[in-house]
């Protein structure tokens, strides 16, 4: 516990969501897992946010659901990106950067 | 896009499946985030709690969920949907007399809208039917507004204008039809040989005629559906066979497209040739097809030029104008005003009833107030307790216009039984079939449209009414009958006020037709019209080896058939007569100089309708012999000629001076002039509306014709003499066709159709509209007395008797009504001018009509107030006090 956690700032859920399905599919849980593990705990998914944002993409068409059986034999729902969510990644990543490019630069210099 | 429109299609109709697997979702979620922690040494029950917490309330997580799904508003939709519906049925008097009212309007506008789109606003089934025009020729000197042309006039029409692209000559006539099973007389319509590409039909079968088959006489025959089935059995191979009509041997070259009869009912179609066209004299028909782009107004001068310069070639023609009127529009001539007041009465009936449950509405609403309240209160927007208010109305509306629907099918089926389906084109002694009118697409289309449009319109009402009251206050009062306030009471008695008004706007209506259909009945048409029976009887002298060639030859036949029909049982009298009154059969007239009178400038003449009767016809038909003597069976070719006039030529044209023993001569070369011997009295022959038109009758023994209507007059039901009166005719040529069977009273029927369609259906309208303000009136009336019980307790308890609390409620009510009543007689100041070419020999603003309908309009107002007043004279003072 002793790593502060960060709020997500709006907007960067789904593109988190769609670098981490980039892998492989996932279902949501592992999701948040790896979201979690991979930011070394600094990021913590509001989970009950995951899965409304997981309906509003598979409606985009960016990720697309099935049914499957998990590492621990149960039934759960994996996601895995399309090729359009794919396209989208790219853009969202790209913007993402030059965003943090931009702020980092102000915050250095002003 | 499409992936997103079959998810949301998903979570509406598979809503049960959606869930399922959200919860699964979920569960799933939560069952490895457990494990996870267990995993790290937590007791399972924490573990799980901590899973829970989390994820952040499962609740609000579903919530999201749902949220995220895009059918938000459809679902909540539904929801009111079946809010609604089940407070429809939790008060189900409400609900009837909502339906009934709504289904009523919505009902009676949809068949109203059925019958005027279907006639008025149907196309011809012909090509361009819209650029066609008929064109008649006129003498307004004469008196004469639509005549038809002569063959010559067609010629020098087409040949002159250029307004059009086409022009059609037709001539209607009959035929007997024989070696085909029984002789036969069939209508027939002869026709220029552009007739097929004029008009753009294709025939079922073979063709129509070709423009060259004009030079020289082809008998050749076009048979119309309805003959071509009726008589040849709807034969694929009629085409090359043949047809004997009027003894001569036609070929059938084709079978028209049984749409065609609408335009003309006729059985048979045969060309004109050229040397046909310059032989014919007149009273033909001419269509015309205008250029694209040419207005009437143009083409209308342009003939009017051509008719100044034909009449200066033509002496005949001297004085002509012609008439072009649209063909689609000559064809409901004469039942377009009682349509379109149809249309604005039934309009007025849909606005009664949206007013009457609107007030339904508030009075519910006000029942409901508390529960709007406390919704409210607890945070339910306004917006969408609007959208709840409002979806329940629409369901409302729907279930009415459904009601609706099924009343328009019935009264589709009565207005089929009023409305005649042959009315006359005025002025021209033609008629028309309308079309049979049937519930389409369109008209549900319309019902379903009107009835969202009314549930808006009472929907919205009362919502903004109960939505602007104050929370707090209504909390507060709950229990007492103050709760809509002054607002709700002054919109409630806006609507009673102005339904009152409508209704009374209706009912002057009907009230005026009603006069004007009795004193149309009543009026005197000339003769008798009760028991007569009348049909047409033409002799065969055009077919080869006729024995009627000669007039003496004809004369005797008609003798022989009347001594027969005189023989039969029950006939008080019968004639025979060139032209029925009020038949639109066909028309007569001519030109005449009155010998004795000085002699008219060159070029001008006399005209009248010329009419040849046998001696018995003035009695058979009833018309009173004003002067001198009838014709007799001594009028025959060998003796002198004479006539009998009638009393408006007598007026028209002798003043004060007595025409017995006068002379008209007809201005043609060989006649002999003809003694006036009788006055008989004046027939309305066209319509009971125009006056009586100057008419000279011949006796037929001196002018033997070959198609002549008998008319009997009979002690018994005249369809009960038909079949003896018939076997007499037989017993005299077993070969002859008699048509046209017809009563008097039908005949009457078809030229007051107009106005008894209207006075019924106004009739109705007005009826309905009472009735509905009756409701509204008591409605309100009662809710006041429900609202005052304490206040009537009060005054009671202080003294007031039963008397003083029955007048106070029926003062109010009163107050309403006279108010509406005063609306109303403004609003039919302004509007029953509208109806007046409806009206026969009543004036559109008859202030006695006006009075009697006010007040029999507040004396229903009054019996409506009753029930409610006596309540509230019953009222016990300490009941009432103790009910708070």
């Amino acid at each position: 516990m002793a790593t502060q956690r960060i709020e997500l700032p709006q907007g960067t859920l789904d593109l988190l969501i769609l670098k981490t399905l980039a892998l492989e599919p996932q279902h949501g849980w592992a999701i948040s897992e790896r979201v979690r593990q991979i930011s070394s705990d600094v990021l913590r998914l509001q989970q009950g946010s995951l899965y409304p944002a997981l309906h509003r993409l598979e409606r985009r068409g960016w990720i697309r659901a099935r049914w499957g059986t998990s590492e621990n034999n149960r039934r759960a729902k994996y996601y895995e990106l399309t090729a359009a969510g794919r396209k989208q990644l790219e853009a969202e990543e790209s913007a993402w950067r030059k965003l943090t490019a931009a702020v980092g630069q102000i915050l250095e210099t002003a | 896009m499409l992936r997103d429109m079959a998810m949301r299609f998903r979570s509406l109709f598979r809503r049960r499946a959606v869930e399922a697997e959200m919860e699964d979702e979920l569960r799933f979620h939560l069952e490895r985030q457990t494990d996870k922690y267990v995993a790290a040494g937590l007791p399972r029950e924490e573990a799980a709690r901590r899973a829970r917490i989390e994820l952040g309330g499962l609740e609000q997580v579903r919530e999201q969920y749902r949220d995220a799904r895009g059918v938000r508003f459809l679902e909540s939709l539904l929801q009111d949907a079946g809010f609604g519906l089940r407070q429809l049925r939790k008060s189900p008097a409400f609900t009837m007399v909502a339906l009934l009212t709504l289904g009523l309007g919505i009902g009676a506008n949809t068949a109203i809208f059925s019958q005027v789109r279907t006639t008025l606003f149907r196309s011809l089934p012909v090509r361009a039917s819209n650029r066609l025009v008929v064109i008649w020729v006129n003498n307004l000197e004469q008196g004469w507004s639509r005549i038809g042309p002569a063959g010559q006039d067609y010629l020098d029409w087409k040949q002159q204008s250029t307004s059009f692209e086409d022009l059609l000559l037709f001539e209607h006539g009959s035929g007997t039809v024989t070696g085909n099973g029984e002789p036969e007389q069939v209508a027939g319509l002869r026709v220029t040989t552009n007739f097929g590409t004029f008009l753009g039909v294709t025939p079922v079968l073979g063709r129509t005629f070709t423009l060259d088959e004009a030079n020289g006489r082809h008998n050749y025959a076009v048979l119309a559906y309805r003959y071509w089935q009726r008589r040849f059995a709807s034969d694929p191979l009629v085409v090359g066979r043949g047809l004997t009509l009027n003894g001569d041997a036609y070929t059938i070259i084709g079978v028209l497209p049984p749409e065609l009869n609408t335009l003309w009912a006729v059985d048979v179609v045969v060309p004109f040739d050229n040397d046909w066209l310059k032989r014919v004299d007149s009273d033909l028909g001419v269509f015309g097809r205008l250029k694209r782009g040419v207005t009437l107004d143009q083409a209308s001068s342009e003939m009017n030029v051509i008719a100044k310069r034909i009449s200066g070639v033509r002496p005949s023609r001297r004085g002509f104008g012609t008439v072009l009127v649209p063909l689609e529009t000559v064809r409901v001539e004469f039942i377009r005003p009682a349509l379109l007041l149809l249309l604005g009465a039934v309009a007025f009936v849909l606005l009664i009833a949206c007013a009457n449950v609107a007030n339904l509405m508030l009075a519910r609403t006000d029942a409901r107030q508390r529960e709007i309240a406390v919704r409210m209160a607890l945070g339910a927007g306004r917006t969408r307790l609007l959208r709840q208010y409002l979806t329940e109305s629409v369901l409302l509306g729907l279930l009415g216009g459904a009601a609706g629907i099924v009343l328009a099918l019935w009264c589709t089926y009565l207005l089929a039984r009023f409305v005649p389906s042959r009315i006359p084109v005025p002025n021209a002694a033609d008629q028309v079939f309308l079309p049979v009118v049937r519930l389409d697409a369109a008209s549900f289309i319309f019902a379903v449209l009107i009835s969202l449009v009314t549930a808006i319109l009472f929907g919205t009402i009362p919502a903004f009414v109960s939505l602007r009251c104050r929370v707090n206050d209504a909390l507060k009062e709950s229990g007492r009958g103050t709760l809509s306030g002054p607002r709700g009471n002054r919109t409630r008695s806006a609507l009673v006020i102005v339904e009152s008004a409508l209704a009374l706007v209706l009912a002057i209506g009907a009230g005026l037709m009603i006069q004007s259909f009795s004193n149309l009945v009543g009026a005197n048409p000339g003769f008798h019209p009760d028991r007569l029976l009348t049909m047409r009887i033409k002799l065969p002298d055009d077919a080869k080896n006729s024995p009627y060639k000669e007039p003496r030859q004809r004369a005797a036949a008609f003798q022989a058939f009347l001594s027969h029909v005189e023989t039969v049982p029950g006939i008080e009298a019968a004639a025979f007569a060139e032209i029925v009154p009020l038949s639109q059969d066909d028309m007569d007239m001519g030109y005449f100089v009155i010998k004795e009178a000085p002699p008219l400038a060159p070029g001008e003449h006399l005209s009248a309708d010329y009419r040849d009767v046998t001696p018995q016809y003035f009695r058979a038909m009833g018309i009173p012999l004003l002067r001198g003597r009838t014709f007799t069976d001594q009028d025959t070719l060998e003796n002198p000629r004479v006539v009998i006039i009638d009393e408006a030529l007598a007026r028209r044209y002798f003043a004060n001076r007595d025409p017995i023993g006068m002379h008209l001569q007809i201005p043609e070369a060989g006649r002999p002039d003809r003694e006036i011997v009788g006055v008989a009295g004046a027939v309305h022959d066209v319509s009971i509306e125009q006056a009586p038109r100057p008419t000279v009758y011949f006796p037929y023994l001196q002018s033997p014709d070959q198609t002549m209507s008998l008319v009997v007059r009979t002690g018994l039901p005249p369809e009960s003499v038909l079949p003896a009166v018939k076997s007499a005719i037989w017993a005299v040529d077993p070969n002859q066709p008699i048509f046209n069977v017809r009563s008097m009273d039908e005949i009457v029927s078809g030229v007051t159709s107009a106005h008894r369609v209207a006075l019924l259906a106004l009739g109705a309208f007005a009826l309905l509209a009472l009735v509905l303000a009756a409701i509204g009136i008591y409605g309100v009336t009662s809710y006041v007395v429900s609202q005052k019980t304490h206040e009537i307790g009060i005054r009671r308890a202080l003294g007031a008797l039963p008397g003083d609390m029955m007048k106070l409620i029926v003062g109010q009510g009163l107050l309403l009504s006279t108010a509406g009543v005063g609306a109303g007689l403004v609003a039919s100041f302004a509007s029953t001018r509208l109806m007046s070419a409806l009206l026969f020999g009543v004036s559109a603003t008859d202030p006695l009509t006006f009075i009697a309908v006010a007040v029999l309009l507040t004396w229903v107002a009054l019996a409506a107030c009753y029930i409610p007043a006596r309540r509230a004279a019953r009222v016990d003072p300490m009941i009432a006090l103790r009910h708070e």
